[in-house]
């Protein structure tokens, strides 16, 4: 079963198909019947004739597809054959008419109009593509052996297996064609019921599949050790695909097929958990948001820490179009969903992620926190009529609701309201009386029951739906393949009216125009539109504060629809900015819709045989539209608000390489290659921000009594010349040296040049030294990398003023908050990084291990400085930080029978992040901050990148709390860092089980090691919702610490004062601090391949049970999801009512024809 | 290392090849030719106009009113307990109490030090631009001082200029010794010949006379601010104001009046548009989002002195239809904590006056001057006019300058004097009932300047406002004596920040700045 020729890329499907096959033969046999007797004429042929069965063929058939006929034949004169489906497939329409005529005339009869041929090899006829070499596929299981012995009486076989030096092999499966499967003993030895003529598989983990006709003897089966994992094939920088013992570096490569099942809208959200040191987060902002991906820590102060995406070898744009969203954004602060959320799955042939400096090193300054290659699928030739077809439907489910109390109720010092004033002022109050079932009046001005309501978000969402459905043709001749394909995704999130459609065509050729001029293109269309995606951050026009907030008596229908018959908002509460949630749902109008056109062409000639040049041109474009409407009516803009924002961006890299591997004799190969690239980057944007409406409810920027026009215009290039040199011995050691020079539009002129180099070893220690027979092979490498990287956006160096839009005189200020600085220069990033792959027990386990080393130096930071330095940021080559982890992956086959597999592989890392150094005088770097202000996230001297920090209650030596005896309140202490916000800690744990034609695939990871400042539960608190706040509601909360004299202090707040008590906790960061760790249950995939006769035209099928976070099975976080993330900016580590995040399951179905 | 270094030589040269190569592609003469064109930002210029920055300066100068100070100084309150209203001293308003902070160095400091730097850079000529600027900077930091205490001055906005990040926090002593000297110093400069920011100026466009007479009106008041703390300076400095010019007269008086009723919000009148913004749009007197309406306290004196401003500031909604009939104006108890019944029966701000967006701003008026020349007199300081009469003089000037907002704001000269007939300064007796009579009125006078209410009330403690006890208040029950540093000063200019609350007590809302010393 096991296949490791990636050279060749077989889809898993298909490796599959050689043992389901043979099932799916033997039902359909009955319906077979024999045709006999026709007597006509045999057209000769003249060939090599060797009789090999003492049988003849008599046939007459007319447009009956090939594989029909040699089936015929086949089950007729027992005669074995051996073919791949996607062979045949084309010849669907054959004519045969023979009589007496041999069986290999008969067969060179079928295939003579055909690009096939056949010859016979113990005793079983294999048919082959004519310009295949014979040796290629001996043992390559992806041809299907068919049997079709006719059923006589069973004999007892006794078999052994052994290895070629003559050692028995234990466990080896040993199946016959009707699927029967022994196993042998410690001795090697096995039994099994056969006919004459029976072909016997025999098949075992590391070793090539061995065919056996039974002709009676007792079998002794040689098997031959497959060749090790060496021909594995990775692709890496560039696009350029690598035997995997040659790279130096440590690269995960994960199949495009791990995401078209249990599908995340964004692909790079199913990371999550897959790949050692890669820390992957969704965001909690609906179905189409943005992901955050942090492979090896964050290495960068305030620039980018996202590692670089790359499609077929050519950087691809992965902005957000206006930036991301931040923890505490007013008006508009939706996530806009990046640049990878695009990607169709189903295009995805492999995804490789080069981890350190030395594998990304040729990208140059945008790889220095890592690269994910994407590599999408060509067309193919002849498979069936190509056409493949994935449909899903996946439903959104709440995953946490909250665990607020439900002892006291709706009101203000323990009284329930009773008016619809006092309803309204404290609609999100739950200071009342006790719950009693009694009646009160409602913010709806109705009465209702003074009973708990615990259903409200249940109440408030609903259940998400996505639909997506994929298909996509592929096809092509030896000389032309292409591949289209279309997908339509349609998600409705878990709120009401809010949407997200994505619509993706993609279409790719690849040509030779001559045996040495090769061409590949690519295009890409997507169209994106998102309606009402939903606001994360403070309360202002954010859905999620109704559910959430509201009292505990009131059920959040009664606040429906949110408005009234004017349009105008109803209150549900005493705070205006406080949106009623309906009335975002129902009257806020947001969209956006985006036009993506991404293009490749390349072209590749061969000068020599050693030494061809490649010209590759890519553009990534988008149009964007955004539109926010805050209507005419809202409660805290009353006359209504508009934001427009139009973006066209478009990132072009135009590529010349060439490579030469010259001939060094036996023992030694070079590869050589140098290349330029320019990379263009623009982005053109206008924003529109208008407020006041003229007329009522009349939605246009003509109708605003104010707006101001603000343009953004982006140009940048970066010029680079880099080259690469590759040399291996023996192909056991392994020397690889890359060196980068970049070029930046956006430095001085000073400054604006760097150059980088990478070196890196590996050597294959299995075949320097003879190591114990457990050990399959051993790879040792290491590698050391500078890159250059996260260059400053335009225009930094330079101060500038700009006009203010203005009704009267003009107006004139300093463009940007940012202090200019004409000294920047590019940051350097220096990875040192070393690591085994181990392979034992005939590579039934391995093991991975890497530790890194990544230090950035003069790193570009921006960073809040004092507000009374007249500016908000200044911008500086300040900061130094490291990243220091271990990367442990550790993957088994426990099990590899022929009817079940059990395939199982963990994956741990753990990154130390410090922060050495910032500039002086400067010891902290705020990277955002909580609504509210009660948390800030910091990066500081000596800590981690991106802490918590916050205050507490004082306390003295003896931990009593410290009472200003003035206002009552414990004393707030300063800044303290209260937690990490980054998980140290990342693991995954996957299993993957096949029986039969199930497979069940089980995705379980963790983050471990990180805090989350929680502001549902400063609200949660201050509302008198949280469990903190019970204490004291019937007689008052006794306090009792000292005073600020240290004298003791004891106090009782009366219940009529407990509000503003519990509400002043806000002031104490410290109480709202969670550990932010989790075990979930990831992904659930249970699939089951629907057996179909090779022939049909159905070449496979499947469907799938999915289910992605089904499950938390660990959390420490009562009222929300640990990874509720409202950003994939820097500032992590804090939850803001975002949207819930949701456990989704759903079905998906595949077809291929 | 040398191999890499060797290596590294190798590649750069290799590098200038495959320049050439990507001439090939890209069409480049060289890889970085373009490069200074390209990184130039179209949407702006590198040459700064001293007279467009400085208009923008006296905007955001003007704007920076601490609005909370409304209702701290009871003129406003809401039944709610948001944070935008000072009228219950919650602790929630910690936030809204450091905007003027926030602002004001990377507004109208940033941007005078911005047009001082390129002044004085460009010549000589432009004496009366340089004396002009500096003394809009000395009131824009007089207001950030009252309402901080120590806030950095020496150092502040010079982030770009010096690459100052953590620019150190001046003791209020010797800010307000600065400040006088600037002003005192500035004054000369306006003698001269010279250029000014003409149109560009939104008070006095350019008028070097006037900006004589504000600035030293400005000195009057900032000297006076010294009484407690350190009377002889407050003597010298308010003799030598008295001795120059000051805004005697309307129509001397610092008014920005080119605002206008729609169109950006910064060309609006600050003080109408934060109300109307925040409250008073639907002019319904229901639908009030913050829940905003006059305080009992304010309403009740206007009242009780039949006071013919009030129906120029207030109106009550009567079937959603404005009525400023005095009978029926009614201010809102501060004590409320939810929406009364009665709600729309309170007073709230006219729409044709106190909410006029296109209306002027008091900078400052005549009136303040006359009060404080009657303080200046009842001291002994200044003896050109009695007591009585510079009380009388302030309070006319008062009450008529309503009439800059138009008809609405008519108060008759019958209305004035019958207003002074009854109200006279009881110069019987003591002098500091006297003091509270005179600042009781400039209290009504400063209803729409509450940033200077406030700082008059905390020196002299008149009016004698009763405090709002609401229950879990962040004060124990107390009116603010300062307004809060912004808690990112503390993350980010930690040593500067711990100096001066070292200097003068911890960031709270009950310490007192220098000048407000406890008797």
């Amino acid at each position: 079963m096991k296949i490791l020729i990636t050279g060749h890329r077989f889809a898993p499907k298909e490796k599959l198909f050689f043992f389901q096959n043979e099932k799916t033969t033997a039902s359909k046999r009955k319906k077979l019947r024999i045709k006999k007797g026709l007597l006509l004429l045999l057209l000769l042929n003249v060939f090599q004739a060797y009789a090999f069965f003492d049988t003849t063929v008599s046939l007459n058939e007319k447009h009956k597809s090939l594989s029909y006929l040699l089936e015929k034949i086949g089950r007729s004169h027992q005669i074995h054959f051996l073919y791949k489906d996607e062979d045949l497939a084309p010849y669907k329409d054959a004519s045969i008419n023979v009589y007496n005529a041999s069986v290999e005339a008969t067969i060179s009869e079928l295939l003579k109009n055909t690009q096939l041929t056949f010859y016979v090899k113990k005793g079983i006829v294999v048919i082959k593509k004519k310009d295949l070499p014979t040796a290629e596929f001996v043992s390559n299981a992806s041809f299907q052996y068919k049997s079709f012995s006719n059923k006589a009486d069973d004999e007892q076989v006794v078999g052994s297996v052994v290895d070629s030096a003559g050692k028995p092999i234990a466990g080896a499966a040993v199946t016959l064609s009707n699927g029967t499967t022994v196993h042998t003993d410690d001795q090697g030895a096995f039994n099994i019921n056969a006919n004459k003529g029976d072909v016997l598989v025999i098949r075992m983990v590391g070793y090539q599949d061995q065919q056996f006709v039974y002709n009676g003897t007792a079998p002794k089966i040689v098997m031959t050790a497959q060749p090790r994992r060496l021909e594995e094939v990775v692709v890496t920088a560039l696009g350029i695909s690598r035997k995997k013992s040659s790279v130096v570096y440590d690269v995960a490569e994960v199949k495009g097929s791990d995401f078209t099942q249990a599908r995340e809208n964004n692909v790079a959200n199913a990371l999550t958990g897959k790949v050692a040191g890669v820390d992957a987060t969704g965001i909690s902002t609906g179905p189409g948001g943005s992901s955050r991906i942090i492979i090896r820590g964050n290495g960068s102060l305030t620039g980018a820490n996202q590692p670089l995406y790359v499609i077929n070898g050519m950087p691809m744009d992965n902005s957000v179009p206006g930036g991301s969203s931040t923890p505490n954004g007013l008006v508009g602060n939706v996530d806009r969903g990046d640049g990878i959320g695009g990607i169709n799955p189903d295009d995805i042939e492999s995804i490789s992620v080069l981890k350190g400096g030395a594998a990304a090193a040729l990208y140059g300054s945008r790889a220095a926190n890592g690269v994910i290659l994407i590599t999408t699928k060509k067309g193919r030739l002849n498979q069936g009529l190509g056409v493949s077809y994935n449909g899903s439907a996946t439903f959104d489910n709440i995953a946490v609701y909250p665990d607020w109390q439900y002892e006291y109720g709706q009101g203000n010092d323990g009284v329930k309201p009773m008016t619809k004033d006092d309803a309204i002022a404290t609609g999100r109050r739950s200071f009342g009386a006790k719950i009693d079932g009694s009646s009160y009046m409602a913010a709806d001005g109705q009465m209702h029951p003074y009973s708990a309501v615990k259903d409200n978000l249940k109440n408030f969402y609903r259940t998400g739906k996505t639909y997506s459905n994929s298909l996509s043709i592929s096809g092509g001749n030896s000389n032309l393949t292409y591949r289209f394909s279309m997908m339509d995704l349609n998600a409705s999130a878990i709120l009401p009216n809010s949407k997200f459609d994505r619509k993706t065509f993609n279409l790719n050729v690849s040509g030779k125009l001559s045996p040495k001029l090769s061409f590949t293109a690519m295009a890409q269309y997507n169209y994106e539109k998102g309606t009402n995606r939903p606001t994360a951050g403070d309360a202002l026009g954010n859905p999620n504060w109704l559910p959430f907030m509201i009292a505990n008596t009131a059920d959040v229908r009664w606040m429906k629809p949110g408005y009234d018959s004017l349009g105008n908002e109803t209150l549900w509460n005493d705070a205006a900015i406080a949106t009623n949630g309906y009335f975002v749902v129902n009257k806020i109008k947001q969209s956006d819709d985006k036009n993506r056109f991404i293009g490749q062409f390349s072209a590749e000639y061969k000068i020599l045989d050693n030494l061809a040049v490649k010209g590759v041109i890519s553009q990534d474009q988008y149009n964007y539209n955004f539109q926010y409407i805050l209507p005419y009516g809202t409660a805290y803009i009353p006359l209504g608000q508009m934001q427009q924002m139009k973006a066209d961006l478009a990132e072009t890299n135009s590529m010349l390489t060439a490579t030469y591997n010259p001939n060094l004799g036996e023992n030694f190969t070079l590869n050589v290659l140098g290349g330029v690239n320019k990379r263009k980057f623009s982005n053109k944007q206008i924003n529109f921000d208008g407020l006041n409406f003229v007329v009522p409810y009349f939605y246009s920027l003509t109708n605003l009594q104010s707006y101001t026009t603000t343009p953004l215009t982006q140009h940048t290039e970066t010029n680079s010349a880099f080259g690469s040199l590759d040399l291996s011995y023996k192909n056991l050691a392994f020397l690889s040296f890359t060196g980068r020079n970049d070029w930046f539009s956006t430095l001085s002129s000073d400054h604006n040049s760097i150059f980088y180099p990478s070196i890196g070893t590996s050597l294959l220690l299995h075949k320097m030294f003879h190591l114990p027979d457990a050990i399959s092979s051993l790879k040792l490498r290491g590698s050391w990398a500078q890159v250059g990287g996260a260059t400053p956006d335009p225009y930094a160096i330079n101060i500038a003023y700009s006009m203010q839009n203005s009704s009267t005189l003009p107006l004139q200020n300093v463009s940007s908050t940012t202090i200019a600085n004409k000294n920047l220069k590019p940051l350097l990033s220096t990875t040192t990084e070393a690591g085994f792959e181990l392979q034992m027990l005939n590579n039934r386990l391995g093991l991975d291990f890497t530790l890194y080393q990544r230090k950035t130096t003069d790193d570009i930071v921006t960073t809040a400085i004092s507000v009374a330095s007249g500016y908000d940021y200044s911008i500086l080559n300040a900061g130094a930080l490291s990243n220091k982890g271990v990367e442990i992956l550790l993957s088994a086959k426990p099990v590899m029978g022929t009817n079940f597999q059990w395939n199982t592989s963990v994956n741990f890392a753990y990154n130390k992040n410090r922060v050495e150094k910032l500039t002086d005088g400067l010891n902290l770097i705020q990277l955002g901050t909580s609504t509210s202000g009660g948390a800030y996230i910091d990066n500081m001297l000596g800590q981690p990148y991106g802490v918590i920090v916050g205050t507490k209650m004082l306390r003295n030596d003896q931990g009593q709390v410290i009472f200003n005896k003035n206002s009552g309140f414990p004393v707030q202490s300063g800044l303290e860092v209260l937690g990490n916000g980054v998980p140290p800690y990342t693991a995954g744990f996957s299993n993957d089980f096949k029986y039969k034609n199930f497979s069940l695939n089980i995705l379980i990871d963790g983050k471990f090691g990180n805090k989350v400042f929680s502001v549902t539960d400063v609200y949660g608190t201050r509302m008198g919702l949280h469990k903190m706040t019970l204490p004291g509601r019937e007689n008052g909360l006794q306090v009792s610490g000292v005073d600020q004299k240290g004298n003791a202090y004891t106090n009782t707040i009366p219940a009529t004062a407990l509000r503003s008590y519990y509400d002043n906790y806000k002031s104490y960061s410290e109480m709202f601090m969670q550990d932010g760790s989790f075990i979930k249950l990831r992904q659930i995939v249970l699939s089951y391949n629907i057996p179909f006769k090779p022939t049909s035209l159905i070449r496979s099928a499947s469907v799938s049970f999915v289910a992605r976070n089904p499950l938390i099975l660990y959390k420490k976080t009562d009222n929300f999801d640990p990874e509720a993330s409202i950003t994939n900016g820097a500032a992590q580590g804090i939850e803001s009512f975002g949207l819930p995040r949701t456990k989704n399951l759903g079905i998906n179905f595949m077809v291929n024809f | 290392m040398t191999n890499f270094l060797l290596y590294k030589k190798k590649f750069l040269r290799k590098g200038s090849v495959a320049c050439l190569l990507s001439l090939l592609i890209g069409g480049l003469s060289s890889c970085t030719k373009n490069f200074e064109e390209l990184n130039t930002n179209p949407d702006a210029t590198s040459e700064l106009t001293p007279a467009y920055v400085f208009s923008l300066a006296q905007y955001n100068g003007a704007g920076d009113n601490l609005m909370l100070l409304m209702g701290t100084m009871q003129y406003t309150t809401s039944f709610n307990d948001v944070a935008g209203f000072g009228s219950k001293y919650i602790a929630s308003q910690y936030a809204s109490s450091n905007t003027t902070y926030n602002n004001a160095y990377h507004n109208e400091v940033n941007q005078i030090n911005m047009v001082l730097d390129k002044l004085r850079q460009d010549s000589a000529s432009n004496h009366v631009e340089i004396a002009i600027a500096r003394i809009w900077r000395v009131f824009c930091f007089s207001r950030l001082t009252d309402l901080y205490g120590d806030v950095p001055y020496s150092q502040a906005g010079e982030g770009y200029s010096q690459s100052n990040y953590k620019p150190a926090y001046d003791k209020q002593k010797d800010i307000y010794n600065d400040m006088l000297n600037e002003l005192s110093s500035s004054v000369q400069l306006l003698d001269k010949n010279s250029s000014t920011f003409a149109g560009g100026d939104l008070l006095y466009k350019g008028n070097a006379s006037q900006w004589k007479r504000f600035a030293g009106s400005l000195m009057l008041r900032l000297g006076m601010r010294l009484t407690k703390v350190d009377i002889a300076s407050a003597e010298k400095w308010v003799k030598q104001a008295i001795g120059g010019d000051l805004i005697m007269t309307e129509s001397d008086a610092a008014i920005i009046k080119n605002y206008v009723a729609t169109g950006q919000p910064i060309n609006r009148n600050p003080i109408a548009y934060s109300l109307w913004n925040a409250d008073y749009i639907y002019a319904n007197g229901t639908s009030n989002p913050e829940g905003g309406k006059y305080q009992e306290v304010f309403i009740n004196r206007l009242k009780n002195y039949n006071d013919p401003r009030l129906k120029v500031l207030s109106v009550v909604y009567v079937n959603g239809v404005a009525d400023t009939s005095m009978a029926i104006q009614k201010g809102m108890p501060s004590t409320l904590s939810a929406k009364p019944a009665n709600f729309v029966t309170y007073s709230e701000p006219n729409q044709k006056t106190i909410l006029k967006q296109d209306g002027p701003l008091y900078i400052f008026g005549a009136a303040e001057v006359q009060f404080l020349l009657a303080e200046a007199a009842l001291r002994g300081w200044y003896s050109t006019a009695t007591p009585s009469d510079l009380y009388i003089a302030g309070i006319d000037a008062a009450m008529k300058r309503w009439a800059n907002y138009g008809s609405d704001g008519n108060i008759s000269n019958t209305e004035i004097e019958a207003y002074i007939h009854a109200h006279p300064l009881q110069t019987s007796g003591s002098m500091a009932s006297q003091l509270e009579q005179i600042y009781s009125e400039l209290w009504v006078e400063l209803v729409t300047n509450p940033v200077e209410s406030f700082a008059y009330y905390r020196r002299t403690g008149y009016p004698n406002l009763t405090p709002n006890n609401y229950p879990g208040n962040a004060t124990g029950g107390k009116i603010f004596r300062r307004m809060l540093y912004p808690i990112s000063e503390q993350n980010l200019n930690t040593d500067n920040y711990n100096a001066a609350i070292a200097d003068q007590g911890s960031n709270d809302f009950m310490t007192r700045i220098w000048w407000d010393k406890s008797n």
